[in-house]
């Protein structure tokens, strides 16, 4: 094998090369551009004075910032994990090869063709508290409108709802993958053996699939950490602030006051929150799973 | 296969995009206000355009159709198009004519990233002392003008006139107006409790600008510096705090709508669910039409004025918009080109104020057509009586965004009035403490 | 997959799941068929007629739309083709070739994953600047070739087939492309459709990048130009025009989802691979 690495050598790179090259020139050399940029006191248009980490600790005690913060906290901690376990419980009912299933599958991923723009229209008028889908329901049963986007108390469910209804297809997709990828045979063995149903579930298929089920958990942590787009265009970050999360204050601050370098430090700070996190959850797993071994 | 037909596609389209020179001057013209191709396509007839798009396409149409020696280029920006313009202007290929409120213009000017247009409006042959003190007030910047105006926008009282008659707050066929908060709260009472129904439909939700301007317009009105310096508000004042005590009074005893956004705020009103929608000047034209409409609940029942003064003097906080010119370097021809379609705009003044905006052009206040216009004559005071905040102020958006904010908590009776607008004046100056 | 039926329990949850699930957009479906005078009167008239398409006609009327859709479709299927030839190619270096560093880069394509795009928008947006790529296809469709999840995902699907197929193929005298493009390549098939339609999915529907970057209407995709469309106060006027508008952008999208669902089901059961 050692002479197969040699001679592979300079293969590789002719394989991995092309992607590196444009993953280089155009995420890696902008995350080193906006490092330095956010060492500096810099706006939109090219003004750069150095400031060293002023913007990091201007960062660290700004109360909006904190604010955001904790929004973003929260609607992380609302949206995985009932998206994960919504999601594995629908992809465990629909792993069957009826023509319903096949069906619903369809149905529960429809909703991820949709863009932010157009998720937010439709939900904007599901949730308006005047005219809206839910009011009206609501109105039926003689019940008082909830001002869902307008409450502090209702504004981070509602978009937590928004968000779950909106990002659901893709990860029954990947506990499909998982599930399909469990031996047959395995569930033979066991039905022969009597196991029940909740049994199965716990000895077998959760411990097959816990790679998928990590992958599901980091994807989503990631990109709920990143939360904006429904938040800006659902409810502005209001009201009072109460929706805003960190992603839409970086865009407030860059585009509303052009404080490209203070923006820009907290986007780096996003950046470490969100290796670290996933990292975190990479080596709870990952040690689990080498005690077990 | 497939992928190679679609690589071969691709490439065919990238050649596509070059064609052969044109000797001919070029302006790009960037505006908001929507696209409307659907509607207007490339109808070049001004008169019969309806709505701010329309007439805006219709004139642009116009002016390519009577300027063939001028490549006219149009870029339709979703609104408000600022962050596409910062962009440009970072990338340093800024378009040559923007549409922009008057009050961002500040921000612009103050860094040098447009240009002062005197040369081009001399060139075109606009005196500035032609527009409207409000137009004027709104593109003067430190000593120069930085846009040609185009008209002032402030917001009115739209009236449910057959709420007000069963609330008995008619008098001569003309709405009784409050002339004192006190006034304000009983003739709003005593709307509620014979109509059962609001007094004001109000737009709170993801509408900071809504309060602000409020605010804003009773400050002005007792002669309060908001603004008394480029870095500094002041909030924290006994007159903000009666302003925003009175709009909380309002919430609390359910005299004006709550939990309405624009569209629902805008919907109520159409459908006589309140008596009166303080909202801008830009609603004039759709709600007169509405009131023609036989089947409407507006219908012959839609009256139009000014905020009504309840403290000091009458001074409406208004804005505009106006036409402002991103620094670049340009050739001559361009910027004669430039200055022909400015001229064009100025002669049009008359159609744009068909919108409902007021014109920024003095001399459309007197003619004829103009005050022949529905309700006109109740609110061209605002033309002269409309005060904008001081030409130094910047990031006027981002300031009212966080004034907007703290006025919400104290308006719903989440925050004390006081501590709201120590917090806001506080997040204010910070804002501008931090700004280079 | 499993052949055995529902239990009429789970049947009806799921039932009202996806009654959920579908009534915002079969709400959409209706407004769409409103005339806007009709729903501003009455927003809840839209579960009965008179139903009409003049909101279709009125988008495809618009000038540009045709313009806006076709770059779409090339921004789309440019990100698509590229993303996949890219993650192909790193996915089964990463999985199958031994070389320097092999583990290290591997992390670093990894950590992409946690890079907010807020946090590279900027000096990307002032690099393309410098490059001149603004207003221009391969300006819209670079950024979408720098997903590290293409890659991560390839990865693991190479190191799913059985090594042994390597193995002969190489005993036969091929070189490394040639088992790659012949040997290899054609089992991955359910997975680039998989990836494929996501990345389409991802192109399509960006709004952030486009709207900073294609600046001149030419250049708009679907989702910049139809966001211009609307005046900021367009929503209280044009609630079926903007439903219409929903329902138009998302079509494309919808077709090719239903063209590879079969694909995307195969690359699931991972039969390809077994």
């Amino acid at each position: 094998m050692t002479g197969a690495a040699r001679r592979d050598g300079w293969v590789g790179y002719a394989f991995v090369g092309p992607f590196l090259l444009v993953y280089a020139a155009i995420l890696i050399v902008p995350l080193l551009m906006g490092l330095w940029i956010s060492l500096n006191n810099a706006d939109l248009f090219g003004r750069r004075e150095w400031v060293g980490l002023a913007n990091y600790a201007q960062a660290l005690g700004d109360p909006v910032l904190g604010q955001a913060f904790a929004n973003t906290l929260t609607l992380t901690l609302l949206i995985v994990p009932p998206l994960t376990v919504i999601a594995l419980l629908l992809a465990l009912a629909l792993n069957r090869a009826t023509r319903l299933a096949a069906i619903l599958r369809g149905v529960f991923f429809s909703s991820l063709v949709l863009s932010v723009t157009i998720v937010t229209l439709i939900w904007r008028f599901i949730l308006t508290p005047d005219a809206g889908l839910v009011a009206v329901g609501l109105g039926a049963l003689g019940r008082a409108p909830v001002p869902f986007l307008s409450d502090p108390a209702y504004v981070i469910p509602a978009l937590a709802v928004t968000t779950l209804w909106w990002s659901l297809g893709f990860p029954i997709m990947l506990f499909l993958a998982g599930l399909q990828q469990v031996p047959h045979d395995i569930y033979e063995a066991a039905a022969l053996d009597g196991a029940g149903r909740w049994t199965v579930f716990r000895r077998i298929t959760l411990p097959s699939i816990r790679r998928t089920l990590l992958l599901v958990v980091m994807l989503q942590t990631a990109a709920q950490l990143q939360i904006f787009g429904q938040a800006q265009l659902l409810t502005g970050g209001g009201p009072g602030g109460a929706s805003r999360t960190i992603v839409l204050y970086i865009f407030e601050v860059s585009f509303g006051r052009w404080e490209l370098g203070y923006a820009t430090a907290i986007a780096e700070l996003l950046f470490g929150m969100i290796l670290a996190v996933t990292l975190l959850q990479y080596w709870l797993v990952i040690r689990h799973e080498e005690q077990r071994a | 296969m497939r992928k190679r037909a679609l690589a071969f596609g691709f490439a065919g389209v990238l050649l596509a995009g070059c064609q052969p020179a044109d000797e001919r001057p070029e302006i790009v013209v960037q505006r908001f206000f929507g696209e409307c191709g659907a509607v207007y396509g490339a109808s070049t007839d001004v008169a019969g355009a309806e709505t701010e798009c329309g007439i805006l396409t219709t004139l642009i149409n116009r002016f390519a159709a009577e300027n063939p020696d001028i490549r006219v280029k149009v870029n339709v920006v979703a609104w408000p198009g600022y962050p596409q313009l910062a962009a440009q202007i970072a990338a340093g290929d800024p378009p040559d004519l923007v549409t922009m409120h008057q009050s961002v213009i500040a921000d612009y000017s103050s860094r040098g990233l447009i240009e002062p247009v005197e040369p081009l409006l001399a060139e075109a042959n606009i005196d500035p002392a032609a527009f409207t003190p409000a137009a004027r007030a709104g593109v003067e910047k430190e000593g120069r003008l930085y846009a040609m105006p185009w008209d002032t926008i402030g917001r009115l009282f739209h009236v449910n006139t057959a709420l007000m008659a069963e609330a008995g707050l008619m008098r001569e066929g003309r709405p009784v107006l409050p002339n004192s908060p006190e006034e304000l709260l009983a003739q709003a009472r005593q709307f509620k409790q014979r109509t059962g129904k609001p007094y004001l439909i109000q737009a709170q939700v993801s509408a900071p600008d809504f309060m602000v301007a409020f605010l804003y317009t009773y400050l002005l009105a007792q002669g309060q510096p908001i603004f008394p310096d480029a870095r500094h508000v002041r909030l924290d004042t006994p007159e903000a705090r009666r302003v925003v005590a009175l709009m909380r009074q309002l919430n609390a005893e359910g005299l004006t709508t709550r939990n309405q956004d624009f569209p629902a705020a805008t919907a109520a009103f159409t459908q006589g669910r309140g008596g009166i929608f303080p909202v801008g000047t830009w609603m004039l034209g759709p709600y007169d039409a509405e009131a023609a409409r036989r089947s409407s609940a507006l219908h012959g029942h839609y009256a139009v004025a000014p905020f009504p003064r309840l403290w000091g003097s009458p001074a409406p906080f208004v804005d505009g918009h106006a036409w402002v010119v991103p620094a670049a370097s340009r050739s001559r021809a361009e910027r004669a080109a430039m200055a022909r379609f400015l001229g064009f705009l100025a002669r049009y003044n008359y159609d744009w104020s068909r919108t409902g905006q007021l014109p920024a052009f003095a001399a459309v206040l007197a003619t004829p057509e103009f005050q022949a216009l529905p309700h006109r004559e109740d609110i061209a005071a605002l033309a002269r009586t409309g005060r904008q905040l001081p030409g130094y102020v910047e990031r006027q958006s981002a300031v009212q965004g966080l004034i907007g904010e703290e006025l919400e908590a104290a308006i719903t009776g989440t925050k004390p009035v006081d501590a709201a607008l120590r917090d806001a004046e506080r997040r204010v100056n910070r804002l501008y403490a931090q700004m280079m | 997959m499993k052949r055995d039926r529902l239990s009429p329990l789970v049947t009806v949850l799921l039932l009202i799941g996806a009654a959920i699930m579908l009534a915002p957009m079969l709400w959409t479906l209706l407004l769409s068929f409103k005339s806007n005078a009709a729903l501003m009167a009455d927003s809840g008239s839209a579960f009965a007629p008179p139903w009409t398409l003049e909101n279709y006609a009125a988008i495809l009327k618009g000038s540009l739309t045709t313009r806006w859709l076709l770059n779409s479709l090339i921004v789309a299927s440019g990100a698509t083709i590229g993303v996949l030839v890219l993650s192909s190619l790193a996915g089964y270096g990463f999985a199958r070739l031994e070389f320097p560093f092999r583990r290290t880069l591997f992390v670093i394509v990894l950590l992409g994953l946690a890079v907010p795009e807020q946090a590279v928008i900027l000096p990307r947006h002032q690099l393309f600047a410098w490059a001149g790529l603004h207003n221009t296809y391969p300006g819209l469709i670079l950024p979408s070739l720098t997903g590290s999840f293409g890659v991560f995902f390839m990865t693991q699907y190479f190191r799913a087939i059985p090594k042994e197929l390597d193995e002969a193929a190489l005993l036969d005298g091929a070189s490394r492309f040639t088992l790659f493009r012949k040997v290899l390549l054609p089992l991955t098939i359910p997975a680039q459709a998989t990836l494929g339609v996501f990345t389409f999915l991802a192109a399509w529907n960006d709004y952030w990048w486009p709207l900073i970057s294609a600046t001149t209407s030419d250049y708009f995709t679907l989702t910049v130009g139809l966001a211009s469309a609307q005046m900021n106060y367009a929503q209280t006027s044009g609630l079926g025009f903007l439903m219409a508008q929903a329902v138009f952008a998302s079509i494309p999208i919808l077709v090719v989802y239903i063209a590879f669902q079969k694909q995307i089901v195969r690359a699931m059961a991972g039969t390809a691979v077994r």
